[in-house]
């Protein structure tokens, strides 16, 4: 997964090698006006918990990481990650939550979202799947720290795509590849 | 005065053997209900196993009806138990396999069943 805001860039590859695990890289830029910072590591997330019912899922993963981090200017020094997840998705409703931690001696950055998303219409397998989403988005430090930003995820495919913008003008882009 | 029960016997050995053989040349079709299923990003997985399942000539994902439906090549088939652990592999619920005598399309098309 390759994408993010203005103020905070994510890169993420990760291979699931068992259904309920998944090992990978990920790489995180925090940059506003005050501070450029820098987060990159290795990641291994696990899948909790998953309720397969018969016209929704919902699943609990959490992750860790260790990695670098570095400030603007400064040298980069070990630092850690936390992860949790939690959503819960109909083929029209799409809830989620998510937090992230990145913590080392000069860098500690938190990153919270919150998801609500309805789907205009029951899209089948092999049809465009359109959400329109509202996420609200808090990263603690950083100037403007609570983001609402309306956006658009659109996926066909292998494909996924997400484009939205902030109340305050930020650009959002993720884009996700099934390999 | 036996010929004819003989010449019916083999009568009906030759029917039952033809029918046999016809069912086996016959491509199945494979229903599979499924728990969980409701996004289609998350099932991709699901169509590029069994697409490339040497028994399995085609694939279909109906998230309305919440099924996977396998075509069976003539003369090959895929287990249940194959069906429903790669189906669990992928993080979904198998709950019912079918098989079904009417063909692919017709199941695929039938969007009651």
């Amino acid at each position: 997964m390759l994408g993010g805001t203005d103020t905070v860039q994510n890169f993420e590859l990760y291979n699931s090698y068992t259904p309920k695990t998944a090992f990978g890289v990920h790489a995180m830029r925090f940059e506003d006006e005050r501070d450029d910072d820098y987060y990159t590591g290795v990641q291994h997330n696990w899948l909790l918990h998953r309720w397969n019912l018969p016209e929704a899922q919902g699943n609990l993963y959490f992750g860790l990481g260790a990695g670098a981090a570095k400030e603007d200017g400064q040298s980069a020094a070990p630092a850690g990650l936390g992860f949790f997840r939690a959503d819960y998705e109909t083929r029209r409703i799409y809830t989620a939550f998510e937090s992230k931690f990145v913590g080392s001696e000069d860098v500690s950055r938190a990153v919270t979202s919150l998801s609500f998303g309805v789907a205009p219409y029951k899209a089948e397998f092999e049809e465009l799947n359109t959400w329109l989403i509202v996420q609200l988005e808090h990263v603690s430090g950083m100037e403007d720290d609570l983001d609402i930003i309306p956006k658009i995820r659109l996926f066909k495919g292998p494909y996924f795509l997400e484009l939205g913008c902030s109340l305050d003008g930020d650009p959002l882009v993720n884009f996700m590849i099934h390999f | 005065m036996n010929h004819p029960i003989i010449l019916s016997l083999v009568g009906v050995w030759l029917f039952l053997s033809g029918t046999a053989r016809a069912a086996n040349d016959r491509a199945m079709t494979v229903k599979t209900t499924v728990d969980g299923m409701v996004c289609s990003f998350c099932a991709q997985g699901i169509v590029a196993h069994f697409k490339k399942h040497p028994a399995v000539s085609n694939v279909h994902v109906d998230l309305t009806r919440k099924v996977v439906l396998l075509e069976e090549k003539k003369g090959a088939s895929i287990s249940d138990k194959e069906i429903t652990e790669f189906i669990k592999k992928s993080g979904f619920e198998p709950k019912k396999v079918e098989r079904l005598p009417d063909s692919f399309e017709k199941v695929k098309a039938d969007k009651k069943s």
